[in-house]
């Protein structure tokens, strides 16, 4: 469960056809099957936050629909959870109680509620460091606690915006491998937004690629590669040329 | 936070390089002590062998002040030496105070109020969480506001006094004046500086309002409450002591101003260094219990 389509929105700050108003998004449409991986893909600014937010249920679309298995979205909630870039944990919870915390939202018993927390701990390999405050873990590690979290309360799609953003080039990397891994043996369907072509193309099943702005969905790819992705490997390789040319069209366009 | 930058050499050399620090073991703004943590008496004596060069001015000041009330003041005129009682003759009349449990009586009767007042004054951190969170709250609450806080709270006392009479009511009402606005002023500003993103991933977890509201955007505001509170219990203990001198018969402000009407110049300096000692300890006993119940909104505020 977790096919999400994303039907004809367009999402427009201040008044529609005003001075100053803005147009984020025009007209955005795909569709993500269950239990896939997709990366929106786009330069800042290109509306791919703003989208995102729009299907986490903090902001409303102008125009146009996101749902997930038919039904819209209309306001936040633990189906479709999100996964921020600062990771926001709650600084006054440990790691377990970080973790449990959707659980609790859901008044799901405390016996379930470790057992959940404690199954989830496991997954993204934070044993020993459940009763840490999240201000005495790395980046890495604070990230690996929102995604449990995240995944603890059982969403049907996990939204994701630029979650390994603020890590440095090696821990990014590796985040992103545990990412993969953590996805292969629960799989689920991912919504990323990203500003990286290879974070992109290492991780998702599909890419869309987005204009500046106003957001349109540029390309749509399918990415039909083996994983582990072989970075070296000849496909890995054109499609990285193929999205790099997407992306620079979209910077030449500007100028 | 208060023993921060004074440089601490015989710790220097020892302290945890890894960066990785246990909250339990080790609450942050003690860290150069912690290697004496296993031995509380020796970190006792460090701490006090730092502490004491420091108090060399002090001593000095209070020696001065020995030499002019006691050889200075009489030499130029006998009856200027009473205005000025010489720290000699004020640990007398302190000690007499205490034995005879007279300086205890108007201590309990203050601290009193004071409590009084603060259990009322706490009515501030839902109003201030309410205006925080609601827009509306705010817009139609804060002329109000506005218009009450730049009131003194002692311009209260003759309208005060026609409400309430002299005694404790009056008293309080004051106290509570001077405690409200600053912990509600510091609850708005506690809730308004949450990181949004905080209260977003509540939501996206499943959190309702009412639980964002208690989870989250109280407990995230609580140390600037708690800072709020800090600063209203010095505010309040200002003010107390102002009530008392008007319109009470206990108290330390009482105290002192009934000690006027006797010359008992001593008494009145016992009275003031009271007031002064107690007012630190309320804000010490604070700022340790913060240390020991948020240890995370030191953290965050690294």
């Amino acid at each position: 469960m977790g096919r999400v389509a994303v039907s004809t929105v367009s999402k427009t700050y201040g008044e529609p056809g005003a001075v100053g108003s803005v147009m984020a998004l025009d007209n955005v449409s795909f569709e993500i099957p269950d239990n896939r991986f997709c990366a929106i893909l786009g330069h800042s600014g290109c509306g791919k936050t703003t989208l995102l937010n729009i299907a986490a249920g903090f902001e409303h679309a102008t125009k146009g629909v996101v749902t997930v298995d038919g039904a819209p979205i209309r306001e936040p909630g633990w189906q479709h959870t999100m996964i921020f870039q600062d990771y926001a944990l709650f600084p006054w919870m440990s790691v377990a109680q970080n973790i449990a915390f959707g659980l609790e939202m859901k008044n799901i018993s405390r016996p379930e509620r470790d057992r959940v927390t404690r199954h989830h701990i496991e997954l993204v390999g934070l044993q020993g460091f459940e009763h840490k405050l999240p201000h005495h873990l790395s980046g890495g590690m604070r990230q690996r606690v929102a995604i449990a979290r995240a995944l603890a309360v059982g969403p049907r799609v996990l939204l994701m915006d630029e979650p390994f953003a603020a890590l440095d080039a090696q821990n990014r990397s590796l985040m992103q491998d545990e990412l993969v891994h953590i996805w292969q043996r629960e799989p689920k369907t991912v919504l990323l937004v990203t500003h990286s072509i290879d974070e992109a193309i290492k991780l998702a099943d599909y890419i869309v690629v987005m204009t500046r702005r106003p957001g349109r969905v540029k390309s749509f790819i399918g990415v039909d590669l083996p994983r582990p992705r072989d970075e070296d490997g000849a496909a890995y390789a054109k499609l990285k040329r193929k999205l790099r040319m997407l992306i620079h069209e979209e910077i030449s366009d500007d100028q | 936070m208060g023993s921060r930058h004074v440089p601490s050499p015989q710790t220097g050399a020892v302290e945890n390089p890894s960066g990785h620090v246990d909250p339990a073991e080790c609450p942050a703004p003690t860290k150069q002590l912690a290697p004496h943590r296993t031995n509380p008496v020796l970190a006792w004596v460090v701490r006090v062998g730092t502490f004491l060069p420091n108090l060399a001015l002090l001593g000095l000041v209070i020696a001065f002040w020995q030499f002019t009330s006691t050889i200075w003041l009489p030499h130029i005129d006998p009856q200027l030496a009473v205005l000025m009682p010489a720290p000699s003759t004020i640990v007398v009349t302190a000690t007499a105070m205490i034995m005879s449990g007279e300086l205890f009586y108007h201590l309990v009767a203050s601290l009193k109020r004071e409590a009084t007042a603060f259990v009322f004054a706490s009515a501030a951190v839902p109003i201030g969480v309410a205006m925080g969170w609601w827009r509306r709250a705010y817009n139609q609450m804060n002329p109000i506001i506005e218009l009450l806080r730049p009131i003194p709270p002692l311009a209260w006392i003759p309208l005060s006094i026609l409400w309430f009479g002299l005694g404790d009511e009056q008293n309080e009402f004051i106290i509570f004046l001077g405690m409200f606005f600053p912990i509600l002023i510091n609850t708005i500003v506690g809730v308004r500086n949450i990181e949004p993103n905080l209260v977003r991933a509540a939501r996206s977890l499943g959190a309702s309002e009412r639980r964002v509201l208690i989870r989250i955007v109280l407990k995230g505001a609580l140390p600037q409450i708690v800072t709020g509170i800090r600063v209203a219990l010095g505010f309040g203990w200002m003010a107390l002591v102002a009530a008392e001198l008007v319109g009470a018969n206990s108290g330390l402000g009482f105290l002192i101003n009934d000690a006027r009407s006797m010359l008992r110049t001593d008494i009145i300096t016992v009275g003031m260094l009271t007031i002064g000692i107690v007012g630190l300890a309320i804000d010490a006993t604070i700022r340790a219990l913060t240390r020991r119940a948020l240890p995370w909104s030191l953290g965050m505020a690294k």
